[in-house]
Order: C-alpha cells, then structure tokens, then sequence
C-alpha cells in the first residue's frame, strides 16, 4: 500500500492571495456602484418610511446585503434594479415592524410623552397633507407604490423604471396612472376638492 | 348633477395631464362648477406629485456612504456562495460517481460469473434468482471429511449459499463441462496438498530419459615410424 501525502503549503499560500485579491476585486467593483447607487436605496427608503434615520438605516443595510450577497449576482448591469428591489423590501419590512411597535406605544405611552404639535399653520397643513399622502402610499399596493416611487425620482425615464422594475413600459405607464388615482382618491376627503359632490 | 355625469372624465384627465377631449373641453367652456372642480383636480394630484417628490428627492445625509464604508470594512469579504455551492455540487458529484461506479462493478461482476472463473474467499456469489446459471461452485473437502472423492456441485439455489457460507475453504467458480476434470483435481489437491501434474513429480523418469551418455574416445597408440616400416 503507498502512503499519500498531500503536501499544500505552497498552493495554500498561493490560493490566499488570489482569494484577497479576487476579495479586493469585488470590493473595488463594488464602491464604483456604492456611490452612484447608495443614495438611489436610501430615496427608495425614504419613499417608504416617514423619517430619515430609519431611511438612512434601511439603505445602510441594503447596501450592506448587496455587497454580502454581490458575487451572486450574475449580471452586474442589473446591479441598480437590484439594490432597489431590496432597499424597497427592507424599507417595507421595517415600515410593517415600526406599525407594530407604534401600536405598543399608542397603548402604554401618556399624551404628555407625545412630541408638541408644529406651531406655524402652514406647516402644519403641509405636514398634515404630507402625512395624509405617507399613510395613502402605504395602502398602496407594493407594485404600483414601487414604480410610482421610481417615476418621482428626479432622473428616472419611464424606460429606466421598466428597465428596472423588469416590466414593459405600458405596464409602468398604466401603474403610475393607476397609482396616482388611488392616492387621489384616498386624499380627496382630506383636501378641499370634490368630496362634497 | 351635470358634474356627475362628467365626473370620471374630469378626473381621467386630470390624472393623465393631457387635454380634455372636444366634448369635454366645450362643456368645461359653458360649466362653471365643472371648471371649478376639474381645476381642484388638477390641484390634488399636482400636490400628490409634488409630496412625492419632496418626499422621495429629500437631500441624502452625508454620512450614509461612510458610514457604510466602514460597515463594510467590519462586514469583511462577501460571502463566497460559489465556494460553498461549489463543496456541495463536488461531494454531491463524488457520491453520485461512486455509486454508479459501484454499480458498474456489480454488473460487470454478475454478468461474468457465468463464463468465468474466480476466486472467492466465503463470499457466496451474488446473482440475480431469475438468471440461468451454467457454472458450478466446487469447493475442495476438507481432511475431516467422511468421503474421499466427496465434492460439493450445487447449481444455484438457496442451499448453495448456505453450504457455501458454513465451508471456509477456497472455493472456485467454474464452467459447467470443466467440472468433472476440475473436481477431481481439486479433490487430489485436498488430499495431497499439491498439485498432481508438477514438473517435480516427474522428474525423475522424464529426466532420465533425456540424459545423454557422455562422449566414448577410444585410448590411442603411439608407435614408431622406423617400427612399421
């Protein structure tokens, strides 16, 4: 019987320094999209969420996942639909975890605990409109609220968001449309227009 | 209400952006209440488009990036799913070739017992119940046998394994018209423990008559010349 030995002490060596330099690589790849893409996740987070920080915490791990899970993705060109579509769940996962614990504080929080209300009239009827408006994209459904998201960021074409989102661009047109009468419809109750009629 | 009735119009043109229709846009002309609320319309769903875009363009904080950076550098290499995916797909590849290898062998071994000879070690041959079997197993009898010429030639059946498992003696597979002349010698090898054909054996009467008689020279006789003559 002949003893085999494995003998690997130079093939290790060698095997670390391409793993750090494929390593380095990626990592490299991946901040020449950080920049351009990092503040797309945390608009997407902010189209979703009411306040910055949890935003700004939302696109953090977005682009922390997208950097975790980058080699799996196979064409890097999709790399922006990508970060959108897990920005855009995150956002929704901890929008629906923020409900549940706004509900606990509801129960066991004193009115005096709860922040003063704003003192100029105008921005208390632009807060007011705009949370009307935060509250209407929440019962949204996820695809129309998605790409109604996307068509309000400033240098999106209709082309881009249907590159995107992975749908026709008649799809994202009659969605926006869709989208926009819904909200319309839920904040014509809350504005001085036709609800009286 | 003449609103009423031009009410999903108003409100499909006003979602739309795009101009009325002739019909529309001459009643628009005549209705007032009509203008007034096409107008209303108009005006929500710009303050829809303009709350969008305040609240989706906000201003990025200057510290996202960095502080993702830095994340980053704690979070380490990204994970590598193509190594782990790639030590799954080899173990599973390595199973899958030994089993069929494994298999090969089997079917190589099952499809010639029939016509070949081997040896075993108290290892019953393996064969399928439904193929014919034209070779025997024979197994040389043991010194504390009863019967000298005694042999063991079972066709194959339950009782051959049986027989063959409680026999620890070597025992060879063989075709079935050799069984006869293989038997015999098996027996003779059980009894003498050697082979009975062995060059050693004949030696002695073969050899002999191959010897070759060393050469004859007669002895040689000198004489004188002056003698003869």
């Amino acid at each position: 019987m002949q003893e085999m030995v494995l003998i690997q002490a130079g093939g290790m060596a060698r095997g670390e320094s391409v793993g750090e330099a494929v390593e380095a690589d990626v990592r490299r790849e991946f901040e020449a999209r950080l920049a351009e893409c990092g503040p797309l996740a945390y608009r997407v987070a902010r189209g979703v969420l009411r306040n910055t920080a949890d935003a700004e915490d939302v696109a953090q791990e977005a682009l922390l996942r997208a950097y975790r899970y980058f080699d799996r993705l196979r064409d890097r060109n999709r790399f922006r639909s990508w970060l959108v579509r897990i920005a855009f769940r995150l956002a929704l996962d901890r929008l629906r975890s923020r409900k549940r614990s706004e509900v606990r504080d509801t129960l066991w929080s004193q009115p005096e605990h709860r922040p003063p209300a704003a003192t100029a009239e105008d921005l208390a009827a632009s807060n007011e409109f705009q949370t009307h408006l935060d509250r209407a994209l929440e019962e949204l459904p996820e695809k129309l609220r998605l790409v109604l998201l996307l068509a309000a960021l400033e240098g999106h074409t209709i082309e881009e968001i249907a590159g995107m989102v992975g749908i026709s661009t008649g799809t994202v047109k009659s969605r926006i449309f869709y989208a926009r009468k819904q909200l319309a419809e839920k904040l014509r109750c809350h504005s001085n227009t036709i609800k009286t009629r | 209400m003449p609103f009423e009735h031009h009410k999903d119009a108003l409100i499909e043109a006003a979602a739309t952006g795009v101009e009325p229709e002739s019909e529309l846009r001459a009643h628009l002309e005549s209705c007032d209440s009509c203008r007034a609320a096409f107008a209303e319309e108009q005006a929500l769903f710009a303050s829809i488009d303009a709350g969008l875009h305040v609240k989706v363009n906000a201003d990025v904080p200057v510290s996202l990036l960095p502080r993702v950076r830095a994340r980053l550098d704690e979070a380490g290499a990204p994970r590598n799913s193509w190594i782990t995916s790639g030590f799954v797909l080899a173990a599973a590849a390595v199973v899958v070739v030994a089993f069929f290898a494994a298999r090969s062998v089997r079917r190589t071994n099952v499809g010639n017992e029939p016509g070949e000879t081997s040896v075993k070690t108290g290892i019953p041959p393996v064969t399928p119940p439904s193929q014919k079997q034209t070779a025997v197993v024979i197994s040389p009898v043991g010194k504390n046998s009863n019967s000298p010429r005694q042999f063991n030639s079972v066709k194959n059946s339950a009782a051959t394994e049986a027989s063959v498992r409680r026999n620890n003696e070597p025992e060879v597979l063989v075709p079935r018209d050799q069984e006869v002349l293989l038997a015999a010698y098996a027996e003779q090898w059980s009894r003498h423990k050697r082979a009975p054909l062995l060059a050693q054996d004949s030696d002695a009467t073969i050899l002999a008559q191959l010897r070759i008689a060393p050469i004859q020279i007669d002895e040689l006789g000198v004489k004188l010349l002056a003698e003869e003559k």
